[in-house]
């Protein structure tokens, strides 16, 4: 097995080990160390020892022996301190119900839930999701957001400070609230999509591929719950989004837009993978904010040329996201496709009774749209002035030097 | 020890780089992938050595606003407070090495990034040492 595969082999099995120790022996802060610990222990042996004939097994014994030292200090730690909290079963060491056999996927859910803990801001979900379920170490995870490797490790342990604090329990949440948790555990997977997804070259980090890192976590939950349409519609918007990224910027890093995108190079893989997911999602029921997204998405991609883009369709998807609720960016996109499906004047009028929404106003997407739409209608002048507003309203290079090229080519016209 | 190295540019710098239309004639986007490409690996090569603690650029000076304490009454803030060809700073990399020369060895290497007119990209770098957390123990 080469270094490649033990990489994917330790990652899919950090959160079933994580799950099974902490199921075990509680103590989920503690047990999360314990199997960094177990997996860095691993990538150092198994390229030269060969693997275990039972990697997972391997693992949770490893595993278990650290987490027993790192007890021992801590139980002396508490000594020396002259702690008086009293020493309490904690939930989740209670044996599990016996009808009710833990699996290792089971696990692996528990623990996504756990660590999509409502206790937890956003940033500490992430931190902790890609860590503990990705098996991501906390340096690469640093690496990806860009911070020092030290705020990277107090973020994390102050994540697993309040868990442990919350006294969360280790099992599934109950039927009551497990919408609402499993709808905290997609967003956190879709917020470390879009951050891979939307970072573009600049002169600062190479940065960890977490596109790839929230497709193959999203995976892993749609595998679990390939029955939930919400988690089936979040997959196939990931991957009918990253198909298009061979093509979103030129050789230089230069962002290239849809329109002007060359469709040869979109991942057609992707693409059908994608297109069926939401096949399979729509019909089964409810419909989720990620399956209208996907399947907006699918339009995009199924087009042959921007101009054969189903707009009309595209108008009318933006229209139930916009029934599921209020987000002005739905607002804008929804302006946006209005103006390609009947004209700028339709789109420019949407625009306007936007103007008074000021969390679009001072966005510079409002005004790029806008600048789209005065191209289209003849206006250069009025465009070309959107197109500045919009560059100074964005602090990224590439988008800067995107919105004043388009800006440039009005004026030579 | 960590240093704080200092990277300046002007608004004009700034603009010349986006895109932004000046007198003179701005980046090409050959120019812009080479300058991001010495950057990044310059900063890569920080991470791999360990020397790597934080490093930020900035956005362009006209979004700066500045506020100024009065004596009797509110603050006064104004926006973009800088003349278009002044240098401030555009970006930091902290460091934590050795030595104040090796801080600075590191450092001068900017001056190989290069720029669309061949001169030195940077007129000066600064390398300064950060406040040391913590006093020396006693003996």
């Amino acid at each position: 097995m080469d270094d490649v595969d033990i990489e994917g082999l330790l990652r899919t099995l950090a959160p079933q080990v994580l799950g099974a120790v902490v199921r075990r022996y509680g103590h989920f802060d503690l047990a999360e160390d314990a199997t960094q610990e177990a997996l860095v222990a691993a990538v150092a042996q198994w390229p030269g020892q060969g693997v275990p004939d039972d990697p997972r097994a391997w693992l949770i014994r490893v595993a278990s022996r650290r987490l027993t030292d790192l007890l021992r200090s801590d139980q002396a730690r508490q000594r020396r301190e002259d702690t008086v909290a009293a020493w309490t079963i904690p939930e989740e060491r209670l044996a599990a119900p016996a009808d009710q056999p833990p699996s290792a996927s089971d696990d692996t859910l528990v623990l996504l839930f756990l660590c999509c803990h409502p206790a937890l801001p956003p940033a500490s979900q992430i931190a902790l999701t890609l860590r503990a379920v990705g098996g991501l170490s906390t340096a690469e995870i640093a690496r990806a957001f860009l911070v020092p490797e030290a705020t990277m490790t107090r973020r994390i342990s102050r994540a697993k400070q309040r868990i442990r604090d919350s006294r969360a329990p280790f099992r599934m949440p109950s039927d009551d609230e497990r919408s609402g948790r499993l709808d905290a555990v997609l967003h956190t997977l879709y917020l470390i999509f879009n951050e891979g997804y939307a970072s573009t070259s600049g002169p600062y980090l190479q940065r960890t591929e977490l596109a790839a890192e929230a497709i193959r976590l999203t995976r892993t939950v749609h595998r679990l719950l390939p029955d939930d349409a919400e988690v089936t519609g979040l997959l196939a918007l990931m991957l009918l989004t990253d198909a298009r990224r061979p093509a979103r910027t030129g050789p230089n890093g230069e962002l290239i837009p849809m329109a002007d995108q060359d469709r040869d190079r979109w991942d057609a893989a992707a693409i059908a993978e994608g297109v069926a997911l939401v096949s399979e999602a729509l019909p089964t029921g409810a419909t989720g904010p990620y399956q209208v997204q996907a399947a907006i998405a699918a339009l995009h991609d199924e087009a042959p040329s921007a101009d054969e883009t189903d707009w009309p369709q595209i108008v009318a998807l933006y229209e139930v996201l916009l029934r599921l609720g209020d987000n002005p960016m739905v607002a804008l996109n929804h302006a946006a496709a209005v103006g390609m499906a009947k004209g700028p004047a339709a789109g420019l009028e949407l625009l306007e009774g936007l103007a008074s929404d000021r969390r679009v106003a001072e966005d510079h997407r409002f005004y790029a749209v806008q600048a789209h739409l005065q191209e289209m209608a003849g206006d250069p002048v009025a465009a070309r002035e959107s197109y500045d507003q919009a560059a100074r309203r964005t602090t990224n290079v590439p988008q800067q030097r995107y919105l004043h090229a388009r800006a440039a080519r009005l004026t030579g016209s | 020890m960590k240093y704080m190295i200092m990277l300046y540019a002007s608004q004009q710098d700034y603009d010349l780089m986006v895109g932004n239309p000046t007198d003179r004639p701005a980046w090409s986007p050959e120019a812009v992938a080479k300058m991001f490409e010495f950057m990044e690996q310059w900063n890569n090569e920080l991470v791999e050595s360990g020397e790597f603690v934080d490093g930020q650029g900035l956005a362009a000076p006209v979004h700066t606003r500045r506020i100024q304490g009065r004596r009797d009454g509110a603050p006064v803030v104004t926006d973009g407070p800088y003349p278009e060809t002044q240098e401030v700073l555009a970006g930091y990399t902290i460091v934590e090495c050795d030595s104040f020369d090796r801080a600075t060895e590191i450092a001068a290497r900017v001056t190989e990034c290069p720029s669309p007119s061949g001169e030195p990209s940077a007129e000066y770098i600064d390398v300064r040492p950060l406040q040391s957390e913590r006093a020396d123990p006693e003996i």
